[in-house]
């Protein structure tokens, strides 16, 4: 007969190798999280200025991780060249995109502006599809992956140890630093607070003497470039990638964005890493079959009972 | 009243004799053609795009060598080829093309079980013959006797696998982890799983992903909290190759095992270092050495100038078994096609003497081939 | 020479004539009033100016220049500012960001430098600061730097939309009913910053306002419009003699 002491003795240790299969699943969804938090800052930010959800923006991802492969597979750049030359790319695309698609549409109804953001999504990706090839294709190891051990707890059955691989480690410090840098841009650069100004009133801020066309324009780049920084770490990351693939990553992004409160920067961040962390935990604990669900749960939930997001006001629209 | 129906009853049965009469001198028309036209379904584009190039051109070669020889009976064969991207609908919209418009007297394909079962329906109620090279789900050749295949089932290769887990590599624990939405996968996991633990081994853990997942760290956090020897990863490469690096990441050590899905140059582009290592069951190997391998080998090179892989040598072979067919029913009719080809008996294929059980699935045996230094080395057979 | 030369400018909004044949020359440092009742179309006179509008005809004339098809932010770069009747700032940024947002088109440091080259960026942002300060000072908002400007109590808002109006450095500065919603200590206030700053800053200013002791008390000259049109200008005795006036404003309170 096994005595309450021993018992005892195994339920602590069973709980404690609990907590390490929770940590380490956290570990790995803070890394899908911080992805979906880059693209949700473009589509937050996009949204800020002119209250447009820029349906491409999952493609320009998209277009940031072809880049990248192009980058890496043709000239051998390493990663860090490899990632600024992907984000260059696609803040171009992405001011492009607004000068061409979405400028000749500032006055127009809100649903024509959508339908084009659709129709730039599709254009994307089958430009993709027509010069490149609609295939798989294996995005180049940038990186050797490497595992460290960084938790210990002896021996037995279970997980025993806290892993993080320099992958995990090189796309959240990636990501980390670009939402930092984003964030002194938006809070303390003379760009930034002109960002904020025109997101908080297009009309007075115009008549402050800033160029509004000029600060949509930056808004797009930056997003953009988010953007593009997403897809080469997905490359790096899951390394597989196809024309379309920012489609299911977009709209998880956006619901990232929603989560966060549109227009929200620190709401994007947060709601990206809840998004990552909410799947990982749905398959560590639940069944694959409901990850994708996971997030439209979320979703309906947030319009259900906090449709401002969680790092909202609820305040009437600005018209 | 009666008397007229009888009359319009009789005049019905003068026209549909006359209809028929009709038919009856069109149908010898039909066998002297000088071309007979066989259809292919394969994906040329989509996720699986390779198998759909070696599919093509295991045909083309097939059809090549018998034209060269003066081709069937005196009429030259004609290829169709649809691509069906490896989507359902597709399939079977490219199936009907071919039955309908092309005129084809019988298919080779789909790559992709779901595909073919899409397709199949279509020939079967057409009468037309269809021989999938590579479709390996049970259920494929059970949609009607019009269906066959070149290949062993997916019950085998869970069978296959499971039997060099526990016999060759001598482990007892595994664990499985496969792609929910897709029968192949879940029909080798089912089999392996099933007949793994029938041999005494242990499955420590069951996991799931969906159809285009890449972050598979959760599943693989679950897993290896398990310790298990093996992992059987019974998906397409793609998938493979992501999970595989993953995987090691996490610093799973287990030794990866998977079916005929991983055979692409692309497992190893993807996979890089973390495949390595890893045993997947096959239906030929390019290393073979029976006289009708070692002559397909070489014709297949000096023709694409490239290995061939299982896919090229099963589209061979099925095409080979449905110009067999028609070579010996010397009528383009389909049943009697059909009749031909259930009849074969040990057939020389390339992968193997082929014939057909009563559910015209060919029995044979299994290769398992290994990934050693980023290519396919031959490591053993496996006999059902 | 004068500064503003609007010369015979309409704003048609489809059959809405809103302004007609619009004519207003201000010379350098002048404090005009532009009055008229409800709907007379002061407002949209301030957004032609400001090129909110583009005029259906006539057109803006700065300093000799023409301002024509520029766009707002263009036209306040050249040196025009202005506040709104109904108070727009920028209710999320604090005070202090309110005014320095102004002030930065005249700064020198772009977004990439402020990223790449910290110490140019520090450096540009500590001018502008200092500056912004001084002008809060000025307008005893000190305090409240760091607070959001939608916080304000409403008559701390007004003034400090002035402020920011006046972060832009403009040669003209257009005041849209400065002392609405004030009761007569506040606008008594206010009137005596609207005259400092005229004299301190060498400002020209145009003043639409409602409350006609602030008019008539700083105002030299007094433009009125009504349905679009002058109808009267001169300065304030002439204008509270004037019979037109009168009519215009009947029933309205003219000399309270």
């Amino acid at each position: 007969m096994a005595g309450g002491c021993p018992r005892h003795f195994t339920n602590s240790q069973q709980e404690g190798r609990e907590n390490l299969l929770f940590l380490q699943q956290l570990i790995n969804g803070l890394q899908l999280g911080s992805i979906y938090a880059l693209i949700a800052l473009g589509y937050t930010m996009v949204y800020g200025i002119v209250r447009l959800i820029n349906f491409a923006h999952g493609d320009i991802y998209m277009i940031g991780a072809y880049t990248g492969y192009m980058i890496a597979t043709r000239l051998n750049w390493p990663f860090l060249p490899c990632l600024f030359a992907a984000m260059v790319f696609c803040a171009v695309l992405g001011m492009t995109i607004e000068k061409i698609a979405y400028r000749p549409l500032r006055s127009a109804p809100r649903i024509a502006t959508l339908t084009t953001a659709i129709g730039v999504s599709l254009l994307l990706q089958n430009l993709v599809r027509y010069f490149i090839g609609p295939n798989y294709i294996p995005f180049p190891e940038l990186f050797k992956r490497q595992s460290y051990v960084i938790y210990s707890a002896g021996s037995g059955l279970g997980l025993r140890t806290l892993t993080v691989s320099n992958i995990q480690i090189i796309v959240l410090v990636t990501a980390l630093t670009l939402m930092f840098l984003l964030q002194f841009i938006v809070r303390k650069t003379k760009t930034g607070k002109a960002m904020r100004a025109v997101s908080f009133d297009k009309d007075a801020a115009r008549l402050m003497g800033i160029d509004v066309d000029r600060i949509i324009t930056i808004t797009f780049a930056i997003g953009s470039s988010l953007a593009g920084a997403a897809g080469v770490l997905v490359g790096i990351a899951y390394p597989r990638i196809d024309p379309g693939m920012g489609v299911l990553a977009g709209l998880k992004a956006f619901v990232a964005a929603v989560l966060g409160g549109v227009g929200i920067i620190p709401g994007a961040m947060f709601g990206g890493l809840v998004m990552g962390s909410a799947e990982t935990m749905v398959l560590a604990y639940g069944k694959s079959t409901y990850r994708d669900a996971i997030a439209f749960t979320i979703l309906i939930l947030i319009l259900l009972f906090k449709p401002a997001g969680l790092f909202g006001k609820s305040v009437s629209e600005k018209v | 009243m009666k008397n007229v129906s009888i009359r319009i009853m009789a005049l019905c049965l003068v026209l549909a004799l006359i209809v028929s009469l009709v038919g009856c001198t069109k149908a010898p028309v039909q066998t002297t053609v000088k071309e007979i036209v066989i259809g292919v379904v394969a994906p040329m584009t989509g996720d699986v795009a390779t198998f759909g190039k070696s599919t093509r051109q295991g045909v083309e070669l097939a059809v090549k060598q018998i034209n060269d020889k003066g081709g069937i009976n005196g009429s030259t064969v004609v290829i169709k080829a649809e691509d069906d991207k490896n989507d359902p609908v597709e399939a079977a919209n490219a199936a009907l093309k071919l039955i309908s418009k092309d005129k084809v007297i019988g298919i080779v394909g789909s790559v992709a079980s779901k595909c073919t079962l899409a397709a199949a329906p279509i020939a079967q109620s057409n009468k037309i013959p269809l021989i999938s090279g590579t479709s390996t789900n049970e259920k494929v050749t059970q949609v009607g006797d019009f269906i066959f295949r070149a290949c062993f089932i997916d019950p085998f290769q869970g069978l296959v696998m499971a039997k060099f887990a526990s016999e060759n590599l001598k482990k007892t624990t595994a664990a499985v982890l496969f792609d929910i939405d897709n029968d192949y996968t879940k029909g080798l996991a089912e089999q392996f799983k099933l007949n793994f633990e029938k041999m005494g081994g242990k499955v420590l853990a069951y996991e799931t992903y969906g159809k285009g997942d890449q972050d598979f760290n959760a599943q693989l956090t679950k897993i290896k909290s398990f310790g298990p020897e093996i992992l059987f990863l019974p998906d397409y490469y793609n998938t493979v190759g992501l999970i595989a690096k993953q995987a090691r990441a996490q610093g799973i050590k287990a030794i990866f095992l998977g079916g005929d899905g991983w055979d692409s140059e692309d497992l190893v582009k993807i996979g890089g270092d973390a495949i390595e290592g890893g045993y997947f069951s096959n239906h030929y190997s390019p290393d073979s050495t029976s006289p009708e391998a070692v002559s397909f080998r070489s014709a297949y090179e000096a023709a694409f100038k490239a290995t061939p892989d299982a896919l090229a040598a099963l589209a061979y072979d099925a095409a080979n078994i449905l110009m067999e067919g028609i070579k010996q029913a010397k009528t383009t009719d389909g049943t009697a096609v059909r009749n031909a080809m259930a009849g074969l008996k040990n057939f020389k294929a390339v992968s193997g003497n082929v014939s057909f059980d009563s559910n015209r699935n060919p029995i044979k045996g299994a290769v398992i081939l290994k990934v050693q230094g980023g290519k396919q080395v031959f490591e053993a057979v496996i006999n059902p | 020479m004068s500064l503003l030369d609007v010369n015979q400018v309409s704003m048609h909004f489809g059959g809405i004539k809103a302004v007609t044949d619009f004519d207003l020359h201000l010379v350098p440092g002048e404090l005009v009033g532009l009055i008229g009742p409800n709907g007379a179309g002061k407002t949209t006179v301030f957004n032609v100016i400001t090129g909110v509008y583009q005029p259906t005809c006539g057109a803006v004339v700065l300093n000799s220049g023409d301002l024509s098809g520029k766009k707002p932010c263009r036209i306040t770069q050249a040196g025009i500012a202005r506040t709104f009747q109904n108070i727009r700032l920028f209710g999320s940024l604090s005070v202090l960001d309110n005014v320095k947002i102004a002030y930065h088109f005249h700064a020198t440091h772009g977004v990439l430098a402020s990223v790449l080259h910290g110490s140019k960026h520090f450096a540009g942002e500590e001018i502008i600061t200092k500056k912004a300060l001084e002008l809060l000072d000025i307008f005893g908002l000190t305090p409240r730097k760091e607070e959001k400007a939608r916080n304000l109590p409403y008559g701390e808002q007004r003034r400090l939309e002035i402020a920011r109006a006046l972060a832009a450095r403009p040669q003209l500065l257009l005041l849209d009913e400065p002392a609405a919603g004030m009761n007569t200590n506040e606008s008594r206030d206010l009137v005596r910053l609207i005259d400092w700053i005229h004299h301190e800053f060498g400002l020209t200013i145009l003043l639409i306002e409602h409350h006609m002791d602030v008019v008539m008390s700083i105002c030299r000259r007094i433009v009125v419009l009504d349905y679009g049109r002058i109808i009267a200008q001169g300065t304030p005795d002439e204008i509270r003699a004037n019979p037109k006036v009168i009519e215009a404003y009947l029933g309205e309170e003219v000399s309270s």
